[in-house]
């Protein structure tokens, strides 16, 4: 047991100096890539968290991601040359005047009827604040009513899957507050004193990384706590931690709300690094890909879900370089899909656990394999 | 007013023939069938190949459609779906691949874009078929315009509904079916082949997606992505019915398709959606077991 946990803490260690030091070796153009995907890792992170931790799979996680996303364009778009630019005494964006209402004087406050919204929007740092808050607060309310209610399973992935594209719709619907279908682009930089967070900047890559890394230490840490381990024994069996006298509901909804927190942070990272926020955050497709990652990379682990997100993206990169590999690349997704589902449930995180059991044990512990085997089985 | 309720009819009628297959898959045999939906786009694909290439009508393509995507159903259960049995959200994800490979075959064109060649009727792009000119009339009923291909639609959605309750309820494998949905290993004991009653629940629900496709496919465009927003629709539909509910599937599609139609009247299509979307939600809040709850496994 001692040996696995070494080897554990030196995958993370391993993994976090590999990301903080891949800028020496990267280009620019590389490093932009990069971060991208390590934003999706700190998705793949959230959906363990939720889905491996706390038993409850989230279909509606690119709600969290988007709104978070959303927060921080809203500003960022406020900072933008062109919104700076307009003939006003506050920044206004330019879909704002295309929707103005007719005769509306041309500031924030009233251009178009919701534009007031977006007044606090000027502060950068009420976004940022606003990116992870919003999230955790709705998150946080949805858990309230939810587990409350003792809903669960299949239920809580179809009420987070309709919310997640009913939200969508609203921001397509809402032209003038959103800018509808466009989504928000052409966005300026969250600066921090003389550090302006460029897309291409290493310290944006920096940001990103160093954001992983402390969700990933930060989530490892909280699962090892109290609080974890009565989760996971919510997971395995609530009603038996409901007659222990556990606050079943208490507990999942902690988790969830981090688990969107994480998300949200991912999404505010995402504009940073992508420059742009659309209602495409929240497809119900991008939603399930990222359940995908997880599931390739390992449910049941933080930084197995995080590579697993990170290997997909890096292997996509590289084959839609030509375009036939591109359509055959999403087949390819598909049929390792179900054979992950199919022969490695616990994904390649539960094969490299297996491989690191088979190396350190004695070849006649028939009794450990034992305990392998019964460990296997889905959620 | 008549108008509206029609409208409502129709999508309610869409929304039934789309669910009913889920009905079974899902309620029946508790796996959530992503591919459900993009076997109606097969179905539809079948519409418009049988066109091109047998010059079959469009109501020959449906016994057509039936079996092709039966056929496809019987693999999937054969390959994948068997092994997750009491896997629910395992079959969830395993069958989100399935749907991927289903649209990237008919992008693909099975493989054949890659030697160059091309099949008519397959590929990225979109296709349209043509109803039969009778059924692009309308008729009156006290003032209001009616469409005959979208009252077609609603009939034969009632019909398969209930062939399906017939099938269900009046017949000895229906028996066996709903023996199995209740407590599949004392089925197991009575002597019913459960094996071979799930690999026929399956391919017959999947061949109600390809008679979906079909009447999809004279009025939306086909394209190989449609799938995805119908799966949700069926879905949403047979949770908000009651699983393993007939009659809460049917209601529950008229119920969502007479809102849709009536926020759509009076504020937009998005809206509309958004609002179901929304009384899903509150539906499975205050009553997760759905409208019409039945025990099932």
């Amino acid at each position: 047991m001692t040996s696995r946990r070494a080897i554990e803490i030196a995958g993370y260690a391993l993994f976090i100096a590999a990301i903080l030091l891949a800028p020496l070796v990267l280009g620019e153009f590389w490093i932009n890539r990069i971060a991208k995907y390590l934003v999706f890792g700190m998705l793949g992170v959230a959906i363990c968290l939720s889905w491996g931790y706390a038993g409850i799979l989230n279909l509606g996680q690119g709600l969290f991601f988007g709104i978070g996303a959303y927060m921080m364009a809203m500003s960022l778009k406020l900072a933008s040359t062109t919104s700076q630019q307009a003939a006003s005494d506050t920044p206004i964006p330019d879909f704002m005047f295309w929707n103005a209402e007719p005769g509306a004087e041309q500031e924030l406050c009233c251009i178009t009827k919701t534009s007031f919204l977006w007044i606090p929007f000027q502060n950068q740092w009420f976004g940022l604040v606003m990116a992870v808050l919003v999230p955790t607060l709705i998150a946080t309310g949805l858990g309230a009513i939810v587990f409350r209610k003792r809903i669960s399973g299949v239920f809580v992935s179809v009420i987070m899957l309709a919310l997640v594209l009913l939200v969508r719709l609203l921001i397509i619907n809402n032209q003038p507050l959103t800018n509808g279908f466009n989504g928000l682009t052409d966005l300026g930089s969250f600066t921090v004193g003389a550090v302006v967070f460029d897309n291409f900047s290493k310290a944006t890559y920096y940001a990103v990384a160093l954001a992983l890394a402390l969700s990933l230490i930060g989530a490892r840490l909280l699962v090892e706590t109290r609080a974890g381990m009565v989760l996971q024994a919510v997971r395995d069996d609530a009603n038996r931690a409901r007659y222990l006298g556990f606050d079943v509901p208490h507990y999942q909804t902690f988790f969830f709300a981090v688990s969107a927190a994480i998300a949200g942070v991912a999404g505010l990272l995402y504009v940073n690094v992508a420059s742009f926020a659309s209602p495409t955050f929240m497809d119900l497709s991008f939603s399930i890909t990222m359940v995908v990652w997880a599931a390739v990379g390992g449910r049941q682990s933080l930084l197995g879900a995080c590579i697993g997100a990170i290997l997909i993206n890096v292997m996509e990169a590289g084959m839609s370089e030509t375009q036939a590999l591109v359509e055959s690349w999403r087949a390819i997704i598909g049929i390792v899909f179900i054979a992950v589902v199919l022969f490695l449930p616990r994904g390649l995180a539960g094969l490299a656990g297996d491989l690191i059991d088979a190396a350190t044990r004695p070849r006649s512990d028939a009794a450990a394999k034992l305990q392998v085997t019964s460990n296997r089985g889905g959620a | 007013m008549i108008d509206t309720l029609f409208t409502g009819l129709s999508l309610g009628s869409i929304l039934l023939i789309v669910a009913l297959g889920l009905a079974i898959t899902y309620g029946a045999m508790g796996v959530i069938n992503m591919a459900h939906g993009d076997l109606v786009m097969v179905g539809a694909y079948t519409t418009v190949m049988s066109g091109i290439w047998l010059h079959l009508g469009f109501f020959a393509a449906i016994p057509v459609a039936f079996v092709v995507t039966a056929m496809i159903g019987l693999a999937i259960e054969r390959l994948i779906v068997r092994h997750l049995y009491g896997r629910l959200l395992d079959t969830l994800l395993a069958t989100w691949g399935v749907a991927i490979l289903l649209q990237q075959a008919v992008r693909l064109e099975f493989g054949a874009s890659f030697f160059g060649r091309h099949i008519e009727g397959l590929g990225t792009g979109l296709q349209k078929v043509s109803v039969p000119e009778w059924m692009q009339g309308t008729f009156t009923i006290a003032g209001a315009d009616i469409n005959i291909y979208r009252t077609m639609i609603i009939v034969v959605a009632l019909l398969f509904t209930a062939l399906t309750w017939v099938l269900m309820y009046r017949t000895p494998v229906g028996m066996q079916l709903r023996a199995i949905m209740r407590n599949p290993k004392m089925a197991a004991a009575c002597g019913i082949d459960v094996d071979r009653m799930n690999a026929l629940a399956f391919a017959y629900g999947s061949g109600l997606a390809g008679v979906a496709g079909v009447l999809m496919s004279g009025f939306k465009t086909v394209f190989p992505d449609m799938g995805t927003p119908l799966v949700v629709d069926g879905f949403l539909v047979v949770v908000v019915g009651g699983v393993g509910s007939l009659f809460g599937t049917l209601a529950a599609s008229g119920l969502l398709g007479q809102i849709n139609g009536v926020v759509a009247a009076v504020s937009n299509d998005i809206l509309a959606r958004a609002v179901i979307f929304g009384v899903v939600i509150a539906i499975i809040v205050f009553k997760p077991s759905g409208l019409f709850s039945y025990k099932g496994r």
